[in-house]
Formats: C-alpha cells, sequence, structure tokens
C-alpha cells in the first residue's frame, strides 16, 4: 500500500529535478556510473528520496503545530508516524539494493551546490541533495531510523507534561530535524552533504541539549557541545576541501574509483602524494569531534542535560557513531595513510580506557552511561584503526541498542523518582511494584554492555579485541591489553550502577529537580504537599511506574538488544551479517599500500594459546564475569543501605586518585585553564587593543588638524616680514616639487 | 529603463516624502520603496539570464563628454543581484522604523529613501566618475541618519563615520584619475583618436601598458577609500560606532548594503584597474583579512552590547568575504559576491531584531536582558534562526558563500590537484580562515546563550511597552519573515544564483589571471571571451552608442 505513494511521491521529486537544467547535469556528473534508477526492468530506487524527506514533513509539521500552539500528543504522533515510514522504506531500500546485486543505488534529488568554471575534471564542483544507498549507509539507516521511530513512542510518555506548554512541538520537531540530518550525513552521497547532515545534527543536538532552555547549565553544556564540535568540522570542512583540490570532486564515486586507483599505484611502488595523505589525518579530527574522543570528548557527558530521549537516540545511539561512519565511509582513504589508522587505534583505545575510568567514579548513573558511551566508541575507533571495520560496525550496531536501553531505562527512573540519577539514594527497584519491565532492561543493557558471554555486545567487542592482537602496528598489542583492561572496567562500572540502584534494600529518594522535565511527579508532589503539608518527604513520595508506551519500548529494546547476536551467526564467511555488508560495501579497503606485510606478518597466536579469535572469547567472557564479580563484592554483597557499600572504604583507601576520577580527572577545569582562559584574556586584549591602539591612531589622526591649526594660527600675526618668509618658503617648496617630480615619474616607470 | 527606474523612484520617493505630510510620510515612503520593489522583480524577469555577463539595461547619456565623462548605467548578474538585495531591503527598513522613528520622521524616511537611490547608483554605475559621485553621495544621507537619530554617543559616531570615509576615498578619486590620465597618455602613443574617459569598459584595458609600479601606486589609492569601507582590519574602528548609534534601519543599510559597496568597489574596479598589483598584494589582504576574522570575532566575545557584538562581527564577516575575493578563482569570487548578499539578508535581520528588542527594554546590555525565548517565542525563534544562518550551518545562506570563500582561497594556487586554480593563496589561508568558524560559534552562541536563552533577566523597573506586545506583532512578524524566507531559499538552492554569476566573474578574473606567477600554467577556459583589449577601445571610439 505505501510503495505506489512513494512511487508517485518520488516521481514527481524526480520529474522537478530533472526539469532544473537538464543539460548541466552533464558538466555536473562528467562521471557517470551505472545507476539503478536507471536500469531497466530495475527496481525504481527513486522512493529513496522519502527516508530523509519524511522525517523533515515532520519536522515542518511540528513547526506548524507550534505556530498554532497545539497543546496535545500531534506532534508525538505525527512524528511517530513519518518516523516509522521512515523505517519501513530504509528496510525496502535494503533489500532492494542488496537484491539488485549492484551493491549500491544513488538517486538524484535536488540541486544544491554548483559552479562551473571550465571545461574538464576539477573544473566544478557539484554537491546535491544525491543520496547514496549501499551496505554501510542501509545499515545506518536502518538503526537510525528503527531506533528513532522507538524512542519517539517512548518519548510520548516521557514528555507528556510538556504538552501543557506546547513545547512538546518543539521537541518533536528538532527530533524529526534530527533524523532528517541523519539521513543526509549517511545517505548522502558527496562530501558535502554529508559536512551538512553534519552539522544538522550538530544544530539539533544543540538545540535538544538546550530544551529546557531556563535552566543554565542546559544552556552552558548545549554551547560547549556545539563549540567543540565545531572544532571537529574545521577539520571535517578542510579535508573536504582537500578532497575536492586532490580528486576533483567531493562524490563518493568519483573518490572510491580514484583512491582505488590510487591504491593499485601505491601498491606498485608509487608514493602517495601528501595532499592524500592529509585527508584522513583532518576527517580524523572531525570523527573525533562528532563521536566525543580524545581530546574533544567532554561535551558529551554534559549533553546528559537534555531529555533523556535525546540523550539515547542522539548522545548514544546514532548522532554519536557519525564519526564512526565518517572513517568506515572512507576507509579506503584512510588505507592509503596507515599512520591515521595508528592514530585512529591509539586515541580510541586510550580514550575507552580514559572514560571507563571516570564512570567507574562517578554517581550520576545517566553519566555512567555517557561515559560509556565514550568509552563504546572508543571502542569503534580502535576497531577501524586496527583494520577490523566489520567489528567496529557490528559494535556500532548492537551498542546502539544496548546503550538505548540503557539510556531509555535511566531515563525512566528518571521519569519515576522526580530527577533523581544518583546510584546512592536509589536500591533495590525490582522488589518496587511497576518497575520489573525497567529492572529487566537495565539487566539485559549491562549484560550486553559488561559483554557477558553470548550477548549481542560480547561478539562486537570480541571481534575488535581479537583484531588488535592480530594486526600488527605500533603498540598493538599493548593496546589489545589496554582493551582487555577496558572491558573488565566496563563490566564493573555498568554492573556497579546495576546492582546498586535495582539490588539490595528498596530504598529512595526522589530528586529535587523540578524545571519541568518531570511535571507527573511535580503533580504528584503537589498532592503530597496537599496532604501532608510537605512536598519532598521521602516517606510519602511515591514513584511514578511507567506506563505502557515506556514499558513497550524498554521490552521491545529489551528483546533487539539480545537478538542483535543473532547476526553474528548469519552469513559465517563475513564475520556475520555485518561482516557481509561491510564486504559488499567500499568499507572492505583492507590492503595497505606500504602494509602489505602488515597483514602478512600479523601474529595469528594469542600469546602462544592458538587462534586469538577463539582465546578471545574465553579470555573476554572471564574477564567480564571477573569484573561483575568484583561489582558484586563491593557493591552488593552485605549492603543494607543505598548510601554505603564496601567500595566506600576501598574508595578512601585510594585517596587522591579516587577523587580526581571523580572529578573527571580534572579534565573540565584543565581545558578551561588552558584554552578558554586564554583566548578570554586573548580577547579582552584585543578589544583593549582595538579602543585604545587602533582607534586611538584614527582619533590622534583625527585631531591633528586642529592641532595644527592651532599651532600655526599665531603666524597670520600680520607682520610682514612673517608674509615674506612664508612666501619665499612657498617658492622653495615649489621648486623643490619641480625637481622632485619627474624623479617621481621616472620611478613609477619602472 | 528599468534600471533608471529602481534608480529615480526612491529618489522621487524621498522628494515627495520631504514635501509631504509628517503623519503619513511613513506609508507614504514605504509606498515607494514597495513601487522599487515591484520593479527589482519586473527586472528580474526582464534580465537576460543566459547572457549574465553582458551589462544589460544600459542607458548612457554624455554628462562632460569634454572629459569623456558619461551618465551611463547598466547592469550584469552582479550588479543586478546587489540591487534586489537593496530594493529588498528598502520596505523592510521603512516598516521596521515604523514605531521606532518619532519625531522629524519626513527627514527620516525621505534620507532612507536618498539613501536607498545612491546605493542603488553605485552598483549601476559603469561610469567611475558616476560611480565615485554615488558612492560619496552616499554618506550625507547616512550622516543625517545617524546624527538626527542615534544613540546617546551620535553626534561623534556620524562625524567619524563621515570623515573616516570620505578621507579613504578622495584617496580613491586621485587613484581613478591616474589611470584615466596614463590612458590619455598612452592613446596618444597608439594613434587612437580620443581623450580623456572614464567609462570603465575602456579604462580596464589601461592596466596591461601601465608599470607594476604604478598599478602599486593606484591599488593602494583604491584601497584606501575600499578598505575603509569594507571595512577592513584595521582600519575598521569607524564602524562599530557607527553601527552602535545609528537607528535600527539605519545599522541594517549600513551592514545590508553599505559595507557591501566597498567589496563591490573592489571587485569592480580594483580588479580591472591594477590587476598585477592586486595578484602581488592578494596574500596580504588576505592575510589582513584573515586577522580580521579572527580579531574581531574574539572581540565580539568579550562584549556587553548586543548589537555591538553583531557590528563587531560584521568586520569578522567582511573578512571571508575579502579572503574570497582575493582567491581570484571562481568558487572564491563567486562565494565573495554570494557573501555580499548573505551577509546583508542575515546580519540585517539580526540588527532588526535587536532594534525590535532594544524598542521594549530600551537596553542593548547583555547584562540586563537573558532568556528572552520564555516571553518573546516568535521573537527568539527568528532571532536563533538568524543567529545560525550569520554562524554558517549549512542548509542557510550564510553555510554556502562562507565555504566557497573558503574553498577558493584553498584552491587558489594549489596547482597540485586537479581541483586546484591559479592564484596566490593555498591551504594554508583556507586553513586559518576556517578557525574563524569556531571562533564564529563562540561569540554567536555566547549571545544566544546570554539573550535568548538562560534564566528570563529583564531590566529593573521594565514596563511593559505602551504600544508594542509583549512578543512581535504582526508588522515585525512581516519584516523578519522575507529575509528569513531568502535566507532558507539561499541555503536550499543557491545553484541559480550561483550559475548566473558563472559568467561575469569569469570575465572579470580574465583582468587578473595572466598575472599568476604559474600564467602560462593556467588553462584559460573555454567561457572566457576572448575579446582583445584594444578591439573595444577602438569600436567604443568609432562612435558612442
Amino acid at each position: 500500500m505505501l510503495e505506489p505513494v512513494a512511487q508517485l511521491a518520488t516521481r514527481l521529486l524526480s520529474s522537478a529535478a530533472l526539469a532544473a537544467e537538464p543539460g548541466e547535469k552533464a558538466v555536473a556528473h562528467p562521471i557517470q556510473l551505472p545507476e539503478l534508477t536507471n536500469a531497466p526492468g530495475g527496481p525504481s530506487l527513486a522512493y529513496l528520496l522519502l527516508i530523509p524527506l519524511l522525517p523533515l514533513i515532520g519536522a515542518v509539521l511540528c513547526a506548524i503545530y507550534r505556530a498554532l500552539g497545539l497543546r496535545n500528543k500531534s506532534a508525538a504522533w505525527t512524528s511517530v508516524a513519518l518516523l516509522a515510514a521512515s523505517f519501513i522504506l530504509s528496510v525496502m531500500a535494503c533489500l532492494d539494493v542488496v537484491a539488485s546485486g549492484t551493491g549500491r543505488a544513488i538517486v538524484h534529488g535536488f540541486e544544491w551546490i554548483n559552479m562551473t568554471w571550465g571545461a574538464g575534471e576539477g573544473r566544478s564542483i557539484s554537491a546535491d541533495f544525491s543520496f547514496y544507498l549501499d551496505p554501510i549507509s542501509g545499515l545506518w539507516m536502518l538503526f537510525v531510523t528503527g531506533l528513532a521511530t522507538l524512542i519517539a513512542l517512548y518519548a510520548s510518555e516521557y514528555m507528556s507534561g510538556d504538552v501543557r506548554n506546547a513545547r512538546i512541538n518543539r521537541f518533536y520537531g528538532a527530533f524529526c530535524l534530527f533524523v532528517f540530518s541523519m539521513a543526509c550525513l549517511v545517505m548522502g552521497d558527496n562530501l558535502l552533504l554529508l559536512f551538512l547532515g553534519w552539522e544538522g545534527v550538530g544544530l539539533c543536538s544543540y538545540l535538544l541539549i538546550g530544551y529546557y532552555h531556563d535552566k543554565p547549565s542546559a544552556v552552558a553544556a548545549a554551547k560547549k557541545a556545539f563549540i567543540l564540535n565545531r572544532v571537529g568540522d574545521v577539520g571535517l570542512a578542510l579535508g573536504i576541501m582537500f578532497t575536492f583540490v586532490a580528486f576533483g570532486s567531493i562524490e563518493y564515486d568519483v573518490i572510491f574509483r580514484k583512491t582505488a586507483e590510487l591504491q593499485e599505484a601505491a601498491l606498485a611502488g608509487a608514493t602517495i602524494p601528501w595532499f592524500v595523505e592529509a585527508i584522513p589525518l583532518l576527517f580524523m579530527v572531525g570523527a573525533f569531534g562528532k563521536s566525543a574522543q580524545l581530546p574533544l570528548y567532554v561535551w558529551l557527558p554534559d549533553a546528559m542535560e537534555g531529555p533523556t530521549p535525546v540523550s539515547a537516540l542522539i548522545h548514544a545511539a546514532t548522532m554519536v557513531t557519525a564519526g564512526v561512519y565518517l572513517i568506515a565511509r572512507t576507509l579506503p582513504l584512510f588505507a592509503l595513510n596507515p599512520d591515521a589508522l595508528v592514530w585512529v587505534a591509539w586515541i580510541g583505545g586510550l580514550t575507552a580506557l580514559l572514560a571507563a575510568t571516570i564512570g567507574m567514579a562517578v554517581f550520576d548513573i545517566k553519566r555512567i552511561m555517557a561515559y560509556s558511551t565514550v568509552s563504546q566508541l572508543g571502542y569503534m575507533f580502535l576497531g577501524l584503526g586496527v583494520l577490523a571495520p566489520t567489528g567496529a560496525a557490528y559494535h556500532v550496531f548492537t551498542h546502539a541498542f544496548f546503550k538505548a536501553t540503557l539510556f531509555l531505562a535511566c531515563g525512566a527512573v528518571m521519569h519515576g523518582f522526580a530527577g533523581q540519577l544518583d546510584l546512592r539514594k536509589l536500591s533495590g527497584l525490582w522488589g518496587v511494584k511497576g518497575w520489573k519491565v525497567v529492572s529487566a532492561a537495565m539487566l539485559v543493557g549491562c549484560l550486553c554492555l559488561a559483554g557477558v558471554p553470548f550477548t549481542s555486545g560480547f561478539f562486537s567487542k570480541d571481534q575488535i579485541i581479537a583484531e588488535a592482537f592480530v594486526t600488527s602496528g605500533p603498540g598493538y598489542t599493548l593496546l589489545g591489553l589496554i582493551a582487555l583492561l577496558t572491558a573488565g572496567l566496563t563490566a564493573y562500572y555498568s554492573f556497579r550502577a546495576y546492582f546498586r540502584v535495582f539490588h539490595g534494600p528498596v530504598e529512595y529518594h526522589p530528586g529535587a529537580d523540578h524545571h519541568g522535565d518531570e511535571p507527573l511527579a511535580e503533580e504528584e508532589a503537589k498532592e503530597n504537599e496537599v496532604a501532608h503539608g510537605h512536598a519532598h518527604d521521602d516517606r510519602h513520595f511515591h514513584p511514578h511506574a511507567p506506563g505502557w508506551a515506556i514499558n513497550a519500548v524498554l521490552a521491545v529494546l529489551l528483546v533487539g538488544s539480545l537478538l542483535a547476536a543473532v547476526p553474528y551467526f548469519i552469513d559465517k564467511d563475513h564475520k556475520g551479517w555485518v561482516g557481509g555488508l561491510v564486504h559488499a560495501s567500499p568499507t572492505d579497503a583492507r590492503v595497505l599500500p606500504d602494509g602489505a606485510q602488515v597483514i602478512a606478518g600479523a601474529k595469528h597466536s594469542f600469546f602462544g594459546l592458538g587462534d586469538p579469535h577463539t582465546v578471545m572469547y574465553f579470555v573476554s567472557g572471564a574477564i567480564a564475569l571477573i569484573g561483575i564479580a568484583v561489582a558484586w563484592w563491593l557493591h552488593l554483597a552485605g549492603r543494607t543501605s543505598a548510601a554505603h557499600s564496601r567500595a566506600d572504604a576501598l574508595k578512601r583507601r585510594l585517596g587522591a586518585i579516587g577523587r580526581a576520577a571523580e572529578h573527571k580527572w580534572y579534565v573540565d577545569e584543565i581545558y578551561n585553564v588552558i584554552f578558554r582562559v586564554p583566548l578570554l584574556v586573548l580577547a579582552n586584549l584585543f578589544y583593549l587593543l582595538d579602543k585604545l591602539l587602533i582607534d586611538g591612531l584614527v582619533e590622534l589622526f583625527g585631531a591633528l588638524p586642529r592641532w595644527f591649526g592651532r599651532r600655526v594660527q599665531p603666524i597670520q600675526s600680520g607682520s610682514l616680514q612673517g608674509y615674506a618668509a612664508g612666501m619665499a618658503a612657498g617658492v622653495a617648496l615649489l621648486l623643490f616639487l619641480a625637481w622632485a617630480a619627474p624623479a617621481l615619474v621616472v620611478w613609477m616607470g619602472r | 529603463m528599468l534600471m533608471l527606474a529602481l534608480l529615480l523612484i526612491p529618489l522621487i520617493g524621498a522628494v515627495v516624502v520631504a514635501v509631504g505630510g509628517e503623519r503619513e510620510s511613513k506609508h507614504v515612503a514605504l509606498g515607494w520603496t514597495l513601487l522599487a520593489c515591484v520593479a527589482a522583480v519586473a527586472s528580474v524577469f526582464a534580465f537576460n539570464w543566459s547572457d549574465a555577463a553582458t551589462a544589460q539595461f544600459e542607458m548612457r547619456a554624455p554628462f562632460l563628454p569634454h572629459y569623456g565623462i558619461n551618465l551611463w548605467i547598466a547592469a550584469d548578474s552582479v550588479s543586478l543581484l546587489l540591487v534586489l538585495l537593496t530594493a529588498l531591503l528598502g520596505p523592510l527598513c521603512v516598516l521596521g522604523s515604523y514605531s521606532s522613528v518619532h519625531h522629524r520622521q519626513r527627514l527620516y524616511y525621505a534620507s532612507l529613501l536618498a539613501l536607498q537611490s545612491f546605493v542603488t547608483g553605485v552598483f549601476l554605475a559603469q561610469d567611475v566618475i558616476l560611480f565615485y559621485v554615488f558612492f560619496e553621495l552616499t554618506l550625507a544621507p547616512m550622516f543625517v541618519l545617524i546624527r538626527e537619530w542615534g544613540g546617546a554617543n551620535r553626534k561623534k559616531a556620524s562625524v567619524k563615520f563621515f570623515l573616516y570615509t570620505f578621507t579613504g576615498s578622495i584617496l580613491t578619486l586621485a587613484g581613478v584619475i591616474y589611470v584615466a590620465w596614463a590612458r590619455t597618455g598612452l592613446i596618444e602613443t597608439a594613434a587612437v583618436n580620443a581623450g580623456w574617459t572614464f567609462s570603465l569598459e575602456f579604462l580596464t584595458d589601461t592596466a596591461r601598458f601601465m608599470s607594476s609600479s604604478e598599478q602599486t601606486v593606484v591599488l593602494l589609492a583604491l584601497l584606501a577609500g575600499f578598505a575603509v569601507k569594507v571595512p577592513l582590519f584595521p582600519v575598521h574602528t569607524w564602524l562599530p560606532l557607527a553601527h552602535t548609534e545609528a537607528p535600527t534601519a539605519g545599522s541594517v543599510v549600513l551592514a545590508g548594503v553599505l559595507l557591501k559597496l566597498g567589496t563591490y568597489a573592489l571587485y569592480k574596479i580594483a580588479i580591472p584597474l591594477a590587476p598585477a598589483a592586486f595578484v602581488a598584494f592578494a596574500p596580504y589582504v588576505a592575510a589582513v583579512s584573515i586577522i580580521g576574522i579572527l580579531y574581531a570575532g574574539l572581540i565580539c566575545w568579550t562584549q556587553r552590547d548586543v548589537k555591538k557584538l553583531v557590528a563587531y562581527s560584521s568586520v569578522s564577516h567582511l573578512g571571508f568575504c575579502i579572503l574570497g575575493l582575493v582567491a581570484m578563482n571562481a568558487v572564491g569570487v563567486g562565494g565573495s559576491i554570494l557573501y555580499m548578499i548573505n551577509h546583508g539578508l542575515s546580519t540585517g535581520a539580526l540588527f532588526l531584531c535587536i532594534g525590535m528588542i532594544y524598542e521594549r527594554y530600551h537596553t542593548r546590555d547583555m547584562d540586563e536582558l537573558g532568556g528572552l525565548a520564555s516571553k518573546m517565542p516568535v521573537w527568539a525563534f527568528f532571532m536563533v534562526f538568524f543567529s545560525l544562518a550569520s554562524v554558517g550551518l549549512p542548509g542557510l545562506n550564510g553555510f554556502v558563500s562562507e565555504f566557497m570563500c573558503m574553498l577558493g582561497a584553498f584552491q587558489a594556487g594549489a596547482a597540485w590537484g586537479p581541483g586546484g586554480t591559479g592564484g596566490v593563496l593555498g591551504p594554508w589561508f583556507a586553513a586559518f580562515a576556517a578557525t574563524g568558524m569556531v571562533v564564529g560559534a563562540m561569540y554567536i552562541l555566547y549571545m544566544v546563550g546570554k539573550v535568548v536563552f538562560g534564566p528570563l533577566t529583564e531590566p529593573r523597573g521594565h514596563h511593559p511597552h505602551e504600544t508594542l506586545p509583549t512578543d512581535l506583532n504582526l508588522r515585525e512578524i512581516t519584516v523578519l519573515t522575507p529575509l528569513a524566507v531568502a535566507c532558507l531559499v539561499l541555503g536550499v538552492y543557491p545553484t541559480p544564483v550561483i550559475r548566473s554569476l558563472e559568467a561575469p566573474i569569469i570575465e572579470q578574473l580574465a583582468h587578473v589571471e595572466r598575472y599568476f606567477p604559474e600564467a602560462e600554467a593556467v588553462e584559460t577556459s573555454e567561457l572566457e571571451r576572448p575579446e582583445p583589449a584594444g578591439a573595444s577601445i577602438v569600436a567604443a571610439e568609432g562612435g558612442l552608442r
């Protein structure tokens, strides 16, 4: 039923696009590759355009609702319906691309930026709203639209308190705009459209982190996120410029074709030009900004100021994986510069470790999840860096499910306990009526995150860690050990949160956070106030158990997190279904020009124990269980209250190290001193300079005539000698000029 | 004829408003500016876009034939787009002033109309003297606007504005006259029967017979006037003062079109009149623009007066514009011209938004204003929208031009790749300019975070305005909506505009390309018009049309 509508709409769209200067297209796209849309008899993929278009329509509708001041759930249901339709179309599109056998589809939508200044290669630039679907972008679109639909549904309950003041429309507007931007980022057929999506998701992130815009901390966090992302964006923008100059185009098809040529040449002994080697290094900077890696990760934990559905979708499952996508997408370029891959691997590994140590120390469960996201993203980069794109992409996929589950479970807790997120103030939620689904979701999420055997996270993470031992590179074995250590820490911190909040004695204290985030709880608090005369008395606080929407979404995600392990067993030839997708896309560029020996010299043994891939199952499984056992011993065994556990003694023992970890290693403070303060001083210095020196000179120049006039005035004294002297001086000047002018002309004639 | 109409309608309007009644003057002014808009729209349809490089709607009358000075107006696509911008801003300025100007309204609206006419004249003039006359004439109404309806420090601001820009322009006139004079000498030797001329079309041929030191002197003279007008660091200090003190509509015109006179003049006059010197100076001018981008951007970050912040941001933005221009390739110059339009739209709109706040709160101090989104959601929407346009968010207009300017600078001289072009800049220039993206985000979000978001703060003892509602009224929304639509359209579908700029830019760049260091390596593109320079002189002297 949907397809005819989609076909009709896309036909209209594509005819409009074709009507715009058909003659010019030949110039704008000098390289015509076979396209599915033009293939006779092949399936028409023009409906692909609807995948980004439907969320955009959703955003426009929400804006209209806002203008009309609607105070109901129209925005929520509109968004859910359109996002669901977008998801169904994504599924159809992926199936069609796979069925077509050509591996990719390009659909031209709408002209964006086009300029021609001559004939031939590199004499025109073309960046259109054209979409490129191949297995990798298809994979991303599947979980982006799928999770967006589920989380929009979840938010319909979570954000219900905002219906009263009509700002719910703003929430859903930005939410839909985010999915549109993400679709442009993932499916854009050129780097500039990727950049549009890249900055577009940054904008939506900004708007949604700062959704509670009367809260200063939210505004500050939003600003921080945008600015740090912009630092990365500078790298990406420069990378795009390098790409254009180096390849004469920014369209993937051309880039991949030329990259393949360069790779062949390099394998034959040619050197890669420096400007091609610069591209991956610059893209890397962009990826580190968007995906919150060292040194730009500090914005992501603060981004938790936004509503929890936003944290789940944007800051855990989808947007932050954009950096991984960028590198996976342009992996053929990275393969031309092995140094860049080493950087990616090391930055990823170190970020994973650093974020895990912070996650062990902080008490806010949502922040724990935020640091965990940073840490898991580090794994993904590590995977890309050690040439395990399959592992990285699969980890993106599984992580999207289980991290969304974890965040939404945290959100349910936050929603129910008036914003309480401190694990020292919540305990034993399994035992509270109506919290079973949330508890189960949290348990499954933690199991996956910890990498307990046979969960989805176990299989995806293993591929990355094992590959770190297989691929040889500078210190890659150490990197593998770091990854193993981090896996243990991950198991510890995730179960620390789980054991504290969901097990042990039943105890809870409501949060004091009433910025409108939890209006339902607020209402209850008011009722309490009427009945008992005290709003925040813990004994009279009734947690607000989640309703059907939250529970249903959590249940679906819970099952999804578990089922995400299944693809690992499909298509065993390519290490799973995701591996098959990677294999069928340009991302499968595993041969390094000067790194042929990197692969050849790879160790196929894990410290003499045998095939790393097999050994890793046991090693990482054991490490995960050890981590959980430690968490159990420190945080559950013998715990009698929410606030205290055995870990307190350990923390006292650790002293300054523990405190520093709890304060996030003071990285924010250090950045403030190193970057923000000097820049602020410089800015004020500039302003002073502007006022005093630069404008001062102007003022001085302006004052000179007056000053001169005052000085010269006395000469007009009326005495004849004075005038005579003046006349003589004038004549002398004229004579001098008469002599000097020809000399000047001669000089100028040179 | 249409161009003459665009020039004369506001001028006649100014006279009519000046002699008409005080109370209805604003409505009369609105009528005349709308009429100019109609003429502008008509010219869009009448213009032959497929031949955009050719000056169209040509009208010429001799003024001082002995010196070859003609009243000669015409428009190619570059001029036409800037004229369109001027015509669009006209009614918005008038409508935006409805509730803020109460005394001497006739003079106020007459000045606005006259200003519009003179600015249009600058963009249309094909004769350098005519150009110069209009260029200087714009000072008078702007001076009046600042002096009569400005803020507390208006007297100083108006005098500084006038003297600073006027001083620079005098040197410009000298430079232009020098070129005309140099041409008279050349013609005697070339045995062409002609005397003085100030027509741009003929003057452009003079440069190839001028030595490089002559060209340097000419360029410095031209820069003296144009760089001040842009304004380029370090001759920018008149701008923050003038902007802060000017009334809202004055700021809109100042940012929207007056600053573009400088960049347009550099493109239209400096490039052909002193091409070799332009190429030689390009790296220095680019360096100065980049310093301006970062320097002014950081200064924005320390401001407390919202209007001053936006004023300094203009200095920063125009740095990008000049950077693209001195890249001297199609992408850079195209981006630069697009930047002129885009900056006019988004910064003009920001000034309007700030004016609306000032009318309600009588302050622009960020310590006294905050969190207005919770009180004025409609205003907040527009403010955030235009801020994002100004910060260069893809999908809105600012990005297209900013990226093109940077890409142009990057390409210029990057002959190592197929996407490189001739020129004297390179990746480093683009890299330094790109850090301006971060600085831009810093100050714009600092402003938005303080004024629009955050906890609500209002000046102590604030009373609701007697006539204006808390949030924007329909008139104010009407003022901002066309600008928002234009920002969006130019952000999503700039291709038609860019394509229309291709031909005139390529023609203009032919003047400088031969002076590039690797000139012989650069292929001259097929789109270039290979008409020899001497031919047009001879043809023109055969009979002035």
